[in-house]
C-alpha cells in the first residue's frame, strides 16, 4: 500500500515554471486550420446563396443588386456566426474562407458585428437602399 | 507613578490591538493565507492569487449585504462570528508571535491556549446547528465530531514537550525548546501534533466539514457578507496561531523574527506538500483513524519520555 | 414542505445549483445520520428543445445543431446522424473519409475520458489528480486543434464525408501528444490503483454487480466495469470499425475503482487505435454527393459515444427538413444505477458515486409524457404545454 503517489509531480513542479498561458501578455501561435472571422472573395461569387442557405445561424445573407452584372452583396453577422464552416464547403466557387488570425472579435457595443461585403460602389447602393427603406417604414419592429 | 499605569495601560491596549495582537496578527493571518494558496497553485503547476488576494476578498465580503435566514436567533448569527474572532485573537497574547516573547503569561496558560482555539471551532459548529438548512447541519455535525476526535491527540501531544520542561506555561517551554530539538527526540510527538494541526484547521485531507462537493460549505453556508469575512478572518490568525505553537514546541523555539518566520514557513511547507498528495477522508475515515491511532502514538510517546526520564534520573 | 425534519431523516437536495455538479439536476436524498436511506431524481433543467428544434431546419444545418446537445461528445452526435441520413439517402461515404471520422471520434474520447478523470478526482477531494490530468488534457485539444480548426465542436463532419484532412506534419504531431499522454496515463493508472487514501474513496463503494447492471440496463465504462460486455463498436461495428477492431475492456469488481480501471484502459485502447489509424490511413477523397433531398424512410443508428450507446432515430418524409429526429443518451441508462447503488451509502460517497457513472446532464434531457387521459398524446402544442403548466403549479401552489 502506498501513499502520495504524485510525490514526483509535485516536487518537479515545485521548482518549474506554471504552465499556465499568460494572456494576453503571452500569445501562442493560431494553427493553420483555426476557423476566425469570415473572408469572402467576391470575384468568383454566383450568388446562389447556398452559404446563407445552410448556415445554421442565418449569420449569412447574399443579397442580389443585379445578377446579370454579378453585383453581390454578402451581409455576414459575426454575432450570429458558430464558425463552424459549413459555408466554405457549400460553396461550390471556394469564395468563402475562415481567418486563422483574425480570431478576437469580442466588443462591447453590438452594431460592430455586421460586415458588409462587396465592391464599394455596391456597398453603397446597397446601404442607400436600406436607409430609405427604414425611412419609409419607421414603425416597422 | 499614574503615568506610569497609564503608559502601562496603553501599552497592553497597543499590545491587544496592534501589535502584536489585533491587526498586525489579521494581516499576518492574510499573509499566510496567501502563502498557503501559492504554494499550493505551485505544486499544482499553476499560478495562485497575487499577494493582495485574502485582503482583497475580506474587503469584498465585508461591502456585501449580509444576509440573516429565517429561523435562526438573530444574536447567536450575528454573535458567533465576532467570539470566534476574539477567541483566536486572545490566544495569540500567550503565544510567542513573531519570535518575541509572549506579551502575557501566567502558569496553565498552555490549556488556555488550546482551548481559545477550538473556541473558533465550537462557535462554528453552533453556528452551523443555528440555521434550518440541511447542509449546515449536517456542517456542524461533522465539525463537532472532528473536534472532539482531534482535540485529544492534539492536546496530548502539546504536552509532551510541557512534561520534559516540567511546567504548563507556555513561556518557560519555549525557552527550554530554544536550546533543545524536540522534534529529533520526540518524533512520533511531532507527527501527532502535524497532524492534529491539520484537522484541528480542517485542511485538507481532512477537510470533511467543510466538503465542497457534498456540503457545500458546511457550517458556513448560512453565512455571507461580515459574518463570513469575520469567520475567515479567524480562520487565519487560527492557522498563524497554532502554527507558531507547534514549531516553537517542536523546531527548537523562537528566538526572534527571522526564525519565526523561516520555521513557520517550513511547517507551512510540509502541510502543503500532505494537501496536495491525499485525497479527502471522509468523516467516518478520519476520526476512526485518528481517534484510535492519535491518541495510541501519543500515548506511546509518553511511555518513551517517562521511562527515558526515569531512567536519567 | 420538506424542510421539516421527520423523525431522524433529513431530505437533502443535491441541486439543481450544488458544487458536486457541473450542470443542473435536482436528487433529493433522505438521509438518516450519514446514512442515504433514499434517493430520487429529477431531470429536465437542460431542456432546450433540439429534437423539436430540428424539424425546422434542413439536414445540412441540423448537423451543428445536433453536435450541439454536448459540449464534451460533440463529434460523436454529429456523427450519429451523419451515418442515419447517409443511409436513408442511400449513399456510400469513401472509406478514407469514414477513418478521419473515426480518428477524431477516438480523439475525442480521450479527451472525455481525460476531463471525467478530473472531475471524479475533484469529487473525491483529490485536487492534484484533477489539476494534473486536465493540465494533460490541453495537449488533446491542441491536437484536436491543430486538425479541426476549434477545440470544443470540432465540426468536421458534412453530410457525405468530412471537411478535413491530414497530412504527415499533423500525423507527426498527433503522434508526439500521444506518446506524452500515454507515459501519462500510465501514471494516473497506477496512481489511481494503488493510493491507499484514494483507494479507500473508491474501492469496494458503489458495486454493481452483474446482473444488476444487466437489469438496469447499464451501457458504456458502467456496464463494462460490471463484466458486462456491451460496447457498440465491438457487437455492431459501425463506420471504419470494422478495419480497426477494438479490444474490449472488461473488468469483474463492479466497484468505483473498476470504472476509473476502465476508463483509463479504454484511453491505452483508444491511442493504440489512433496509432493503427495513422499508419495505414486509406487514400481517396473527402467527401461525396449528397442530395438535397433525402428520399422518404426512417433508421436509427447506434454509436458508442464515450458514455455508453448513443442511439438515433431519423425520419424523412422527402423534403428537405426530417420529420422526426429522435436522441436518445447513454446517461439516462444509466442514472437509474445511481439511485440503486446510493442506498445504503454515506453521503459523502454519492457526489462519487454520481461522478462514476461520467453524467452529461445536457444529453440526456428528454420529455417523454405518460398521459392516460388523453387519447392521442402524441402531438402537443405550445398551447397544450403552456395549459399544463398553469395546472401543475395551481395544484401544486406553495
Amino acid at each position: 500500500m502506498k501513499i502520495g503517489l504524485m510525490f514526483r509531480d509535485i516536487s518537479t513542479s515545485l521548482f518549474q515554471r506554471p504552465v499556465t498561458e499568460r494572456y494576453p501578455y503571452e500569445r501562442k501561435g493560431t494553427p493553420n486550420r483555426l476557423r476566425g472571422k469570415l473572408k469572402w472573395n467576391l470575384e468568383s461569387c454566383t450568388g446562389c446563396g447556398l452559404c446563407g442557405l445552410d448556415c445554421p445561424a442565418n449569420a449569412i445573407q447574399v443579397h442580389v443588386l443585379d445578377r446579370k452584372e454579378k453585383r453581390f452583396i454578402l451581409e455576414y453577422h459575426a454575432d450570429r456566426c458558430t464558425f463552424c464552416a459549413q459555408c466554405v464547403h457549400s460553396c461550390r466557387q471556394g469564395c468563402i474562407d475562415l481567418s486563422n488570425t483574425d480570431w478576437e472579435l469580442a466588443a462591447l457595443d453590438g452594431d460592430v458585428f455586421r460586415f458588409i461585403f462587396g465592391v464599394q460602389a455596391n456597398v453603397d447602393e446597397f446601404l442607400v437602399g436600406e436607409s430609405s427603406a427604414d425611412t419609409e417604414s419607421p414603425t416597422s419592429e | 507613578m499614574e503615568s506610569s499605569i497609564t503608559m502601562d495601560i496603553l501599552d497592553k491596549i497597543f499590545t491587544l490591538l496592534i501589535f502584536p495582537g489585533g491587526l498586525f496578527l489579521l494581516i499576518l493571518g492574510l499573509a499566510y493565507e496567501w502563502v498557503d494558496r501559492k504554494l499550493l497553485a505551485q505544486l499544482q503547476n499553476r499560478i495562485g492569487p497575487r499577494w493582495f488576494q485574502p485582503l482583497a476578498d475580506v474587503i469584498k465580503l465585508l461591502a456585501k449585504e449580509e444576509v440573516i435566514p429565517e429561523g435562526v436567533n438573530p444574536w447567536l448569527f450575528i454573535g458567533l462570528p465576532i467570539i470566534a474572532l476574539a477567541g483566536s485573537l486572545t490566544a495569540a497574547l500567550y503565544t510567542p508571535l513573531v519570535g518575541l516573547p509572549p506579551s502575557h503569561s501566567f502558569p496553565g496558560d498552555l490549556i488556555v491556549t488550546v482551548y481559545l482555539l477550538s473556541l473558533l471551532t465550537l462557535c462554528m459548529g453552533l453556528a452551523g446547528s443555528n440555521t434550518l438548512d440541511r447542509f449546515s447541519l449536517m456542517g456542524a455535525t461533522r465539525t463537532l465530531t472532528q473536534l472532539f476526535s482531534y482535540e485529544a491527540p492534539f492536546m496530548l501531544s502539546l504536552l509532551g514537550p510541557a512534561i520534559v520542561v516540567g511546567s504548563w506555561r507556555i513561556a518557560d517551554i519555549t525557552s527550554y525548546t530554544e536550546n533543545h530539538w524536540l522534534l529529533l527526540s520526540q518524533p512520533i510527538g511531532f507527527l501527532v501534533a502535524l497532524i492534529g494541526l491539520i484537522g484541528k484547521l480542517e485542511m485538507p485531507p481532512l477537510d470533511a466539514p467543510e466538503a465542497e462537493t457534498e456540503i457545500v460549505a458546511g457550517a458556513m453556508t448560512e453565512y455571507s457578507g461580515r459574518g463570513y469575512a469575520l469567520f475567515r478572518l479567524a480562520k487565519g490568525a487560527e492557522l498563524v496561531v497554532g502554527l507558531t505553537l507547534v514549531a516553537s514546541f517542536y523546531m527548537g523555539g523562537m528566538a526572534n523574527p527571522l526564525l519565526f518566520l523561516l520555521k513557520t514557513l517550513l511547517l507551512l511547507l510540509v502541510m502543503v506538500g500532505l494537501q496536495t498528495l491525499i485525497t479527502r477522508l471522509r468523516i467516518d475515515q478520519t476520526v476512526g483513524l485518528w481517534w484510535r491511532y492519535g491518541t495510541l502514538l501519543v500515548l506511546v510517546q509518553w511511555l518513551g519520555m517517562i521511562i527515558w526520564k526515569g531512567v536519567a534520573s | 414542505m420538506e424542510s421539516k425534519r421527520q423523525d431522524e431523516r433529513f431530505i437533502i437536495p443535491i441541486g439543481p445549483q450544488h458544487p458536486a455538479l457541473k450542470e443542473p439536476a435536482h436528487f433529493r436524498i433522505t438521509v438518516d445520520g450519514e446514512i442515504i436511506t433514499n434517493a430520487v431524481v429529477r431531470l429536465g433543467y437542460a431542456h432546450r428543445g433540439i429534437e423539436k428544434a430540428t424539424e425546422s431546419r434542413n439536414w445540412v444545418q441540423n448537423i451543428y445543431l445536433v453536435e450541439r446537445i454536448c459540449g464534451i461528445c460533440s463529434h460523436i452526435h454529429a456523427t450519429a446522424y451523419c451515418l442515419g441520413v447517409e443511409r436513408l439517402a442511400g449513399v456510400e461515404v469513401p472509406p478514407r473519409a469514414q477513418t478521419l471520422r473515426v480518428l477524431v471520434a477516438e480523439l475525442e474520447r480521450i479527451h472525455s475520458h481525460l476531463l471525467w478523470l478530473g472531475v471524479a478526482a475533484h469529487e473525491a477531494g483529490f485536487d492534484t489528480l484533477f489539476m494534473y490530468s486536465w493540465r494533460d488534457r490541453e495537449t488533446v485539444m491542441d491536437l484536436l486543434e491543430n486538425v479541426s480548426g476549434n477545440r470544443v465542436n470540432y465540426s468536421v463532419n458534412l453530410l457525405g464525408g468530412v471537411k478535413i484532412d491530414i497530412d504527415n506534419q499533423i500525423s507527426d504531431t498527433i503522434r508526439e501528444g500521444l506518446a506524452f499522454l500515454e507515459e501519462r496515463t500510465l501514471h494516473y493508472l497506477d496512481v489511481v490503483s494503488n493510493d491507499m487514501a484514494f483507494l479507500q474513496r473508491t474501492r469496494g463503494i458503489g458495486v454493481l454487480t452483474r446482473s444488476q447492471a444487466d437489469v438496469l440496463g447499464c451501457v458504456g465504462p458502467v456496464a463494462r466495469a460490471s463484466n458486462v460486455p456491451r460496447d457498440v463498436r465491438v457487437e455492431a461495428p459501425y463506420g471504419a470499425y470494422q478495419q480497426y477492431p477494438v479490444n474490449i475492456v472488461l473488468v469483474e469488481k463492479g466497484d468505483l475503482e473498476a470504472r476509473f480501471i476502465v476508463r483509463l484502459k479504454e484511453l491505452l485502447e483508444s491511442y493504440r487505435i489512433i496509432r493503427e489509424i495513422l499508419d495505414t490511413l486509406p487514400p481517396g477523397e473527402l467527401t461525396t454527393r449528397m442530395p438535397r433531398r433525402i428520399k422518404e424512410g426512417e433508421t436509427i443508428s447506434r454509436v458508442e459515444a464515450p458514455r455508453g450507446e448513443l442511439f438515433y432515430f431519423i425520419k424523412s418524409n422527402g423534403t428537405d427538413t426530417p420529420e422526426r429526429v429522435k436522441v436518445r443518451t447513454p446517461t439516462i441508462c444509466n442514472m437509474l444505477s445511481v439511485l440503486k447503488l446510493a442506498v445504503g451509502h454515506q453521503l459523502a460517497d454519492l457526489p462519487m458515486i454520481l461522478a462514476g457513472i461520467d453524467p452529461c446532464f445536457s444529453c440526456n434531457d428528454r420529455v417523454a409524457i405518460i398521459d392516460h387521459r388523453r387519447k392521442s398524446p402524441e402531438i402537443w402544442t405550445w398551447q397544450d404545454l403552456r395549459q399544463y403548466g398553469i395546472e401543475y403549479y395551481n395544484g401544486h401552489s406553495r
